[in-house]
């Protein structure tokens, strides 16, 4: 303990304690930059719903052409095609959807697929239909 | 001058330390403003996504059961009307309680009706109000009115299909402090549906 003090009350100490401070307030200041670096926003949850909502809107279509007559095997897009694209990541970043559909035994399944830059992303959905009665 | 004392080191300490501490304050107080900014920005996306994701959710859940559907021309106001079954109490519309006794809705008409309510200068910040026939408050809004996160409808579109039974929805939506905007398109089948109701 007296060693501590002998060295804290001369310059050497006090250069010590002012290097120990120093590097405790730059190590703080380095980890709140490198955690304020990844927080981009990710925008995959807004492009997933998106494309939920572009199989309801298939599964809506399916259902529709089912209650009028017998469906199955690859259907095409039924909807609105104009939907297939979406600006929800910016106007200059559209992102083309894909949607495909198989119907067999009154379930039909709905994948939809997009392309982020190089990375490809899809949701399958499931629901059955022809079973709506009025 | 200073060499022979302690004084010239403390100034020399000061000298070093104070512009090294000066620029890290400085860093941290820019870094924290960021950060602010960002959380702003991001809060203020997942409540424009939200409140979009919920408007969608509720006009699909009761088209789904509509009878009719009422679009004004202006497309500002989309009333779906769907009819229930009368003859039991249970069904009954519940309306309001008098006396601890419950009053019931006469007629088997249940309607609820999306619509934007604008200001006297125009479509400056419209919010979307949802109003049932058997509870006619509708002061609070939907959509919008909050502090950090504010939104606006720039437009809800709707189309009924008559022959297909189908119900179009387009909902676009603009985030009034990021100003981004999100678009969701969707279509609902209506197995009630009648055409001209």
């Amino acid at each position: 303990m007296s060693q501590i003090k002998s060295v804290l009350s001369n310059e050497r100490g006090f250069m010590l304690l002012n290097v120990v401070f120093l590097t405790v307030i730059t190590s703080f200041a380095a980890m709140i930059l490198m955690n304020a670096a990844p927080r981009a926003r990710n925008h995959q949850s807004t492009l997933r719903l998106t494309a939920i909502y572009l199989a309801t809107e298939q599964f809506a279509e399916l259902e529709s052409l089912a209650a009028r007559e017998d469906i199955s095997g690859n259907q095409p897009f039924l909807g609105n095609k104009d939907d297939l694209t979406s600006n929800n990541l910016g106007a200059d970043n559209p992102i083309e959807f894909e949607v495909t559909t198989t119907v067999s035994g009154g379930r039909a399944k709905v994948k939809v697929t997009w392309q982020v830059g190089e990375d490809e992303f899809k949701i399958d959905l499931e629901r059955t239909i022809g079973s709506v009665q009025e | 001058m200073f060499r022979n004392n302690g004084g010239g080191f403390v100034v020399a300490e000061f000298a070093i330390a104070l512009p090294l501490l000066i620029l890290l304050m400085y860093g941290l107080a820019t870094v924290s403003v960021q950060i602010f900014s960002l959380g702003k920005e991001q809060l203020a996306d997942y409540v424009l996504e939200a409140e979009a994701q919920y408007v969608m959710e509720q006009i699909r859940q009761v088209a789904r059961t509509a009878r009719e559907v009422e679009i004004s021309p202006s497309g500002g106001k989309v009333k779906f009307v769907y009819h229930v079954v009368a003859d039991k109490k249970s069904n009954k519309i519940e309306a309001t309680s008098v006396n601890g006794h419950y009053v019931f809705i006469n007629n088997d008409v249940l309607e609820t009706q999306y619509f934007m309510l604008y200001t006297k200068k125009g479509r400056t910040a419209p919010n979307l109000y949802a109003k049932r026939n058997d509870d006619g408050n509708y002061s609070t809004p939907i959509t919008g009115d909050n502090y950090f996160g504010d939104t606006k409808v720039n437009y809800l579109k709707c189309n009924v299909d008559a022959d297909k039974k189908l119900l179009h929805v387009s909902l676009e939506m603009e985030s009034l402090v990021t100003e981004r905007k999100i678009k969701l398109d969707t279509a609902v089948y209506m197995p009630n549906y009648k055409a001209g109701g």
